[in-house]
């Protein structure tokens, strides 16, 4: 923290569509304070400086890194440079907030989390669903006891196609490390985190429904076994039709009793002109209850936040589905670490 | 209309099962198409007068020789389901029932519920475009386990059944999860107990491409679930996607007193799979299922036996 100041400065990296998230979080915690920008591209780091009340804002980290009252960072560039830039904010000293996936690579990721255990600043990966309240209703509802021993886990998400054309980086698999790195790792993380099990292997299928040439999956099923005898089932679409689908579906069944939520669970349907839809509250609350746990970690009040050791395994088991649908056959865990 | 004589033969099933006593002698009586004349065991004649169907739970060392007599003597044959315990005994029914013009049907009413059927009708429509992947959950809450053989066999073709029923797309491989999981009671905290499978999961793929996942399991008796806890299926195609709850038309009852429940507020499946046994038989056009489908889900079951034991993806033998 600054000299003499109470709040964490954040330093945000990478000033694109989800910095906007994380921006409207920090600026409802009073713990936290906007320091400035970074962006490769100077318009888009000078238009989010600009929309912040004129914050300062450049397009070189190191500059960046060195400013008065930067503390910890959030980083929010693709997939692919999330290794190199984490490693130059855990040599600057600073604390982070990386998005997911900490990185496309096993030993990438690893580095990244010795960097940090080696410079004594935290790591925090921003697998936000954690942090949504349907999330943390089902981990209640496990850590309760209520369930019994879960054995089975279904999570969809399922939507239809919302990238922008081939230029972007999102569907080129080095960039994003492929869509189980890029998403699935959302749902691997949530289920391990409520099944609360050593992950043994995985087993993926992936679609290409939106285009054959496509470089990544756009619908994912990946199936993974756990040490003690449980399955999850995730499934992670950007392929279903309506584009405008959006659905979530949650099944827990444990020992003791079952738990859904299903596809219209948030409870709003909307039939107009065009047809049935659901409705419902976009990310803002679990965004800024992601930003509330992180800066609990930053200030040492308490660590509620991913880790980044945790990170580190839904990469591996990213990694292990990627690999699976590429061989066609169950990938463990051991194979990839 | 004209009504059919029944003869009921056997009272065996997996395990504690006796679906002749419980579902199918019921619905035969009731159903205005079918008259129950009489009962018979696996050693009895059936080329009696007093029968145009026979409904078959015998034994399943006794089912491949009881059925093909029954087709040989002319009747027409409903089947409990599984229909025998390998795909290749399935595949002798099916030899025997080619060619004769009867009806031979493997008793998998689930695809005749109401959610399976209308579904199966949009997708047969065009109305979700080409079919690619589909999800599925059975779980039923309750009953017994099937002891010595589990509910890959008993459960996870009721699924899979429904999952042609809808898309007509064979499946040619499977990997599959799970064991016995609940047999110890619901506070037994370990697993791998010696027993047969109560919950799977089977990762299919089928012809054209298309993927599925269906998970089928019989979990402990949890009150208010009425059984089947869970019965829907969820089908993405090209140009749409379908949710098929098949445990609705329901209607949900709280009361002051009780557990919250949902109360069936559908058609039998057992009553509707009679009237297709019905309609086939009067009208002599060919059922909409037969032997062919029991030895389809019985490969299904016997691929994903072979991948629980090598952990790996299996191709289901042609
Ligand atoms: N948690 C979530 O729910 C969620 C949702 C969407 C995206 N994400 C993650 O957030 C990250 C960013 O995604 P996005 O959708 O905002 O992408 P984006 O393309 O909209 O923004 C990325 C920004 O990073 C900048 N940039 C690229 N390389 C840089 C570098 N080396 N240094 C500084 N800036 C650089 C780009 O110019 C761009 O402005 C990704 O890791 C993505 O996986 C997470």
């Amino acid at each position: 923290m600054e000299r003499g100041s109470t709040s964490v400065g954040v330093l945000v990296i990478g000033a694109g569509a989800i910095a906007d998230q994380h921006v409207a979080a920090l600026s409802s915690d009073p713990r936290g304070r906007l320091a400035g920008f970074v962006d490769t591209s100077a318009a888009r780091a000078g238009q989010a400086a600009r929309a912040q009340g004129g914050v300062p804002w450049t397009t070189d980290l190191a500059e960046a890194l060195a400013w008065p009252g930067v503390d910890a960072c959030v980083l929010c560039t693709p997939n692919d440079t999330h290794d190199e830039l984490a490693a130059r904010v855990a040599a600057a000293g600073k604390h982070l907030l990386v998005e997911k996936p900490l990185a496309t690579t096993v030993p990438a990721a690893r580095k990244t989390v010795e960097a940090f255990a080696a410079a004594g600043r935290t790591l925090s990966v921003a697998h936000s669903h954690r942090f949504y309240d349907y999330a943390r209703t089902v981990h209640g509802e496990i850590a309760s006891g209520a369930l019994g021993r879960p054995l089975l886990v279904r999570l969809a998400l399922l939507g239809g196609w919302i990238w922008p054309d081939w230029r972007t980086w999102v569907i080129d698999r080095e960039r994003s490390g492929g869509h189980a790195l890029h998403n699935g790792v959302h749902l691997l993380d949530l289920v391990t985190w409520w099944i609360g099990d050593e992950p043994v292997s995985v087993y993926a299928r992936g679609q290409r429904r939106t285009a054959a040439e496509l470089d990544v999956h756009d619908h994912l099923e990946m199936v993974v076994t756990y040490a003690g005898g449980a399955t999850a089932i995730c499934e992670m679409s950007r392929a279903h039709r309506p584009a405008s689908l959006s659905a979530r579906d949650v099944v827990v069944q444990g020992t003791e009793g079952l738990l859904t939520m299903e596809w219209d669970g948030e409870g709003v349907l909307l039939a107009d002109e065009r047809g049935t839809h659901l409705a419902a509250e976009g990310p803002a609350a679990g965004f800024a209850a992601q930003m509330s746990a992180w800066l609990d970690t930053v200030t040492g009040t308490a660590s509620t936040g991913v880790a980044g050791d945790e990170a580190l395994l839904a990469v591996a088991m990213g990694v292990a589905a990627e690999r699976s649908m590429e061989l066609g056959r169950p990938v463990s865990l051991e194979e990839v670490r | 209309m004209r009504v059919l004589d029944v003869l009921l033969i056997g009272e065996y099933g997996l395990g504690h099962q006796n679906h002749q006593r419980d579902m199918y002698a019921p619905a035969f009586e009731a159903h205005p198409g079918f008259r129950v004349t009489g009962r018979a065991e696996a050693d009895d004649p059936l080329d009696r007068p007093d029968a145009d169907v026979v409904s078959v739970c015998v034994p399943y060392e006794r089912r491949v020789e009881v059925v093909t007599r029954a087709l040989r003597a002319g009747k027409h044959v409903l089947v409990d389901k599984p229909m025998a315990l390998t795909a290749a005994e399935c595949a002798r029914i099916a030899e025997a029932a080619a060619g004769t013009g009867l009806v031979c049907l493997p008793a998998h009413h689930q695809r005749f519920q109401p959610a399976v059927r209308v579904a199966r009708e949009a997708i047969a429509a065009g109305k979700v475009g080409l079919p690619w992947n589909v999800q599925a959950d059975f779980l039923v809450a309750g009953g017994g386990a099937v002891w010595p053989l589990g509910e890959l066999l008993n459960f996870a073709p009721y699924a899979t059944d429904a999952i042609h029923a809808m898309t007509a797309l064979p499946v040619t491989a499977v990997y599959a999860t799970g064991g016995p999981r609940f047999q110890d009671g619901p506070s037994q905290n370990s697993s791998f107990q010696d027993g047969p499978e109560d919950l799977v999961t089977l990762c299919l793929t089928h012809e054209r491409g298309m993927t599925s996942t269906v998970v089928a399991g019989r979990t402990p008796a949890m009150p208010g679930a009425g059984g089947l806890s869970l019965h829907r299926y969820r089908v993405a195609g090209s140009h749409g996607t379908l949710l098929a709850d098949a445990n609705r038309p329901a209607a949900r009852v709280l009361t002051t007193t009780g557990t919250p429940r949902g109360t069936w507020a559908g058609p039998s499946t057992v009553d509707r799979m009679l009237t297709e046994l019905h309609t086939a038989v009067v009208t002599g056009r060919p059922a909409e299922l037969g032997p062919a489908d029991a030895v389809a889900a019985l490969r299904v079951v016997e691929a994903a036996r072979r991948s629980l034991a090598s952990g790996q993806v299996e191709e289901v033998l042609p």
